[in-house]
Order: structure tokens, then C-alpha cells, then sequence
């Protein structure tokens, strides 16, 4: 019973974030594609960028809550961390690899190619190779403590990696624009107001979305978990 | 302390033993190496490119691919017949296995090396000799951080059915700064600049050995629990 009520709670408050979720991200639409104003030089693909760097926001986020849950399973060892860490990186590995797709729109017409070898660009690819890497791992492996401690060490050098490959790109070369929300002349002055709100809403939309996709998968992790222990508990008991 | 050198030692000596008495590993690394400059050498053609500019890639590529081929191979016979386990049962503290089969996989390929940079330095014409000093250095600080994580992660692939692929898709990735890196500093060294040109590239070598054998050392004891 009492379980029964507390999976209730969870689905009410799954509920509540839901709607905010869909609220916050139809005003990024209307936001987007109405209310914001064309960019001068670069056309309606401009807008592209409202999709673009969320998504490249909660890649990043996403794999640095698989680095914290990595460690904190190492640590602890509670399958709840597996749980987090793994659900983390699906998550991430879709984001990026909508990153990876954007980009390239969004590069062809701007750039006049679809692909080039810049910096942010080389080491978001590798990021993508070194997630979907661990995501095989996880796939390879039965599940269990193994898995859990050998995917908790490749999601901890992982993520170690990242400053590194991003130092060793840099200095291999870069065309990318400069970072223009957080500039060096202070926050958002290289954009127009109307664009950062609507960059802010988009931001907001994604961040809970994240928190909404990871809820439901985490539940769903959860449910597996519970189904493998009622079929071990029918076959020994039977 | 004494003790703790002694038991890596005993590793590392276990290794070279093995090696000399079946003599598999370091002759199919050589072999893999050189075909690996010969394909790469039929596949660009070097009366376009300069040699100096393609060299070098085409030399880490090399050290790269039969490293992965050595470091699957150094536990994949531990794996046989249980040896891994009795390695294990051994009163030898976890990272003492880990910096003794780092430095077995480092000796190797440093071996291996020696023997590929005579081939490379001929097959490309180009004469190393002039900057050797600086080329060994720079060898050998990207060979350790690619043993580093690679001994890591061998030792954690050996485990998985499917281990000769896991090894090189969870390697690769995660080694991309020591292949830039390399790769850039052999050219630049081969063009002549001096060691204090390439200062920066220097310290990010030298950060990912740090970085990747600290990491090793803190998880190790997670991989090698039976």
C-alpha cells in the first residue's frame, strides 16, 4: 500500500513538471519564431542557434552529472548512482548528437561548408565517441556490479578528458565564433536583449526537459530492477 | 616501500619472462607496425606530400595500433588459465599490478619502438638523427600517457566477451589529446624547432600522463575485484 502511494507522488510531481516542461517550451517556440527578431547578417538560420547551444548546455550538464554519479557510485556503491550515471548518458549521447546535427545546419549556409576541423567542434565529436563508447560498455556487460564499477571508472576518465581534449584542439586550431553570451566585455553584451531573453527561455526549456526525461527513465530503470528481483523471487520460490 | 618496488618488480619481470620464452607479442607489434607505414604509404602519395609532414602521423598511427595490440595481449594471458586470478590471490597491492603491467606494456612498446624508427626514418628519408635527443623525450611521454590509460583500460576490457573491439572504441577517444599532441610536436621537431617552441604541448603531455595515471591508481582497485 504503502508503495502504492508513493509511486502515485512520483507521477503527480512527473505530472507537475510535465506541464511546466511543455509550458516553458511552447513559450520558447513562440519566443523563437515570433517574437525574436531576425539577426541581420546571418539570416532566419540564425535562429537555429535557440536550439543549438541548449542542447549543447545539457549535453555538457548531462555528462557532468554521469561524472559526480560515477564517482559517488565508486564511493558508495548504491545502485542508485548506476542508475543516475547511466540514465545521465543516454540522455547526453541523444543532446550531443542533436549538437552534431544542428551545427552542421546551421554551418553550411553561414560558413559555406558543412563540416570544418575547428576546436569546439573537433572535441564535441569526441565527446560523442567517448559517451557512446560507454554506452556500449554498458551494453556489453551483464548487468550487475561489474558493469556498474567498470562503467563508473570510464565515465570518471571521461570526463577528466574533456579539458584536456578541449586545450589539444584549441591549439590544433579553431574557426568557431567566439563565445558571445559569456564574452570578455561581461555577460551577454555581444547580443541583443531580445535575443538573450529568448536564448534564457530556451535554456529553461531544456534544463527541464532534462529533468523530466531523466525522471522517466530513472523510473524506468527502476521498474527493470523491480521486475528482475519479482522473477528471481517466482523462479526460487516455485 | 622496499616491498611495494619489489612486488612491481616481480611483475614486470613475470612479463619479460613470458615474453622471451614464447616471443609472440613483440614480433606480431613489430610486424603490425611496419605494415602499417607500408599501407599508409601506398595510400599517400609521397612524391606530392612532403615526407616530413605525413611522417609523423602516419608513425603515431602506428605506435597506436600495435600499442592496442600489445596491451589486449598483455591480459589476455593473465586471462588464460587463471593466471589473472592467482595475481589477484597474491598479497601485492592493487596498484602495484597496475604500474607493474604499466611498465611491462611501456618496455615493449619503447622496444617496439626502437626497432620502427630505423624503418620510418628510412621508408620516409628522413634523417632523425640530428634531433634525437628531443624526439626520444617526446616518444616517450606520449607512449607513457597512452600506457597509462591504456594498461587502465585493458585491464578492464580483458573481462568483457567482446574485448579485442572494446579496447581500441574506449581508447581512441579518450587518447586524442596525446595524438595531437605527438604528432605535432614530432613535426615540429623534425623541422627543426627547438623543445622550447613547443612548451605548451609539452605540459599537456605531461598533464594527461599525470592526470591519467592518478586516475588509474584511484580506480584501479574497482577493475581488479573478483
Amino acid at each position: 500500500m504503502a508503495e502504492e502511494n508513493s509511486s502515485k507522488e512520483i507521477s503527480s510531481s512527473q505530472g507537475g513538471l510535465f506541464w511546466l516542461t511543455a509550458g516553458t517550451m511552447l513559450a520558447a517556440l513562440i519566443a523563437i519564431y515570433v517574437w525574436v527578431p531576425t539577426e541581420k547578417n546571418e539570416g532566419i538560420i540564425q535562429r537555429v542557434m535557440y536550439f543549438h547551444i541548449p542542447c549543447a548546455w545539457l549535453a555538457f550538464f548531462a555528462f557532468f552529472i554521469v561524472f559526480v554519479s560515477s564517482i559517488l557510485f565508486l564511493w558508495k556503491k548504491e545502485r542508485e548512482w548506476d542508475i543516475y550515471a547511466h540514465c545521465s548518458a543516454e540522455i547526453g549521447v541523444i543532446f550531443c548528437s542533436l549538437v552534431l546535427i544542428t551545427g552542421p545546419i546551421w554551418a553550411r549556409p553561414v560558413w559555406g561548408v558543412w563540416w570544418v576541423w575547428d576546436a569546439r567542434l573537433t572535441s564535441t565529436l569526441v565527446l560523442w565517441l567517448i559517451y557512446v563508447a560507454y554506452l556500449m560498455l554498458r551494453g556489453q556487460t551483464e548487468a550487475g556490479s561489474i558493469r556498474a564499477r567498470y562503467s563508473a571508472v570510464v565515465g570518471i576518465v571521461g570526463f577528466l578528458d574533456i579539458p584536456l581534449i578541449h586545450f589539444s584542439v584549441l591549439w590544433w586550431r579553431t574557426f568557431h565564433p567566439k563565445p558571445k553570451v559569456i564574452s570578455s566585455e561581461g555577460l551577454g553584451k555581444g547580443m541583443d536583449p531580445s535575443m538573450l531573453i529568448t536564448l534564457g527561455i530556451s535554456l529553461a526549456a531544456f534544463t527541464l526537459l532534462y529533468c523530466l526525461l531523466m525522471g522517466r527513465r530513472v523510473a524506468l530503470e527502476r521498474t527493470k530492477d523491480e521486475i528482475d528481483r519479482l522473477k528471481r523471487e517466482k523462479l526460487y520460490s516455485s | 616501500m622496499q616491498g611495494y618496488f619489489n612486488q612491481i618488480f616481480a611483475i614486470v619481470w613475470k612479463d619479460f619472462l613470458t615474453e622471451r620464452k614464447t616471443r609472440e607479442l613483440f614480433s606480431s607489434m613489430f610486424v603490425f607496425a611496419v605494415l602499417v607505414i607500408i599501407i599508409f604509404i601506398f595510400s599517400v602519395d609521397l612524391s606530392i606530400t612532403r615526407a616530413n609532414e605525413v611522417g609523423p602521423g602516419v608513425m603515431w598511427v602506428a605506435i597506436f595500433f600495435s600499442g592496442a595490440i600489445g596491451l589486449n595481449r598483455s591480459f589476455m594471458l593473465e586471462k588464460e588459465n587463471g593466471c589473472m586470478q592467482g595475481l589477484l590471490l597474491t598479497p601485492a597491492d592493487r596498484t602495484a599490478i597496475y604500474f607493474g603491467k604499466l611498465i611491462s606494456n611501456l618496455g615493449f612498446l619503447t622496444l617496439m619502438e626502437a626497432f620502427i624508427l630505423p624503418v620510418f626514418m628510412v621508408f620516409f628519408n628522413i634523417d632523425i638523427l640530428p634531433h634525437l635527443f628531443p624526439l626520444l623525450l617526446v616518444i616517450f611521454l606520449g607512449t607513457l600517457g597512452f600506457c597509462a590509460i591504456g594498461t587502465l583500460l585493458a585491464s578492464l576490457a580483458a573481462n568483457l566477451k567482446t574485448r579485442d573491439i572494446m579496447l581500441p572504441i574506449l581508447l581512441y577517444p579518450l587518447m586524442v589529446p596525446i595524438a595531437i599532441a605527438s604528432v605535432r610536436m614530432t613535426g615540429e621537431i623534425l623541422a627543426g624547432e627547438p623543445l622550447s617552441e613547443m612548451l605548451n604541448w609539452m605540459g599537456l603531455v605531461v598533464c594527461f600522463d599525470f592526470i591519467f595515471i592518478g586516475a588509474a591508481v584511484m580506480t584501479i582497485d574497482h577493475i581488479l575485484e573478483e
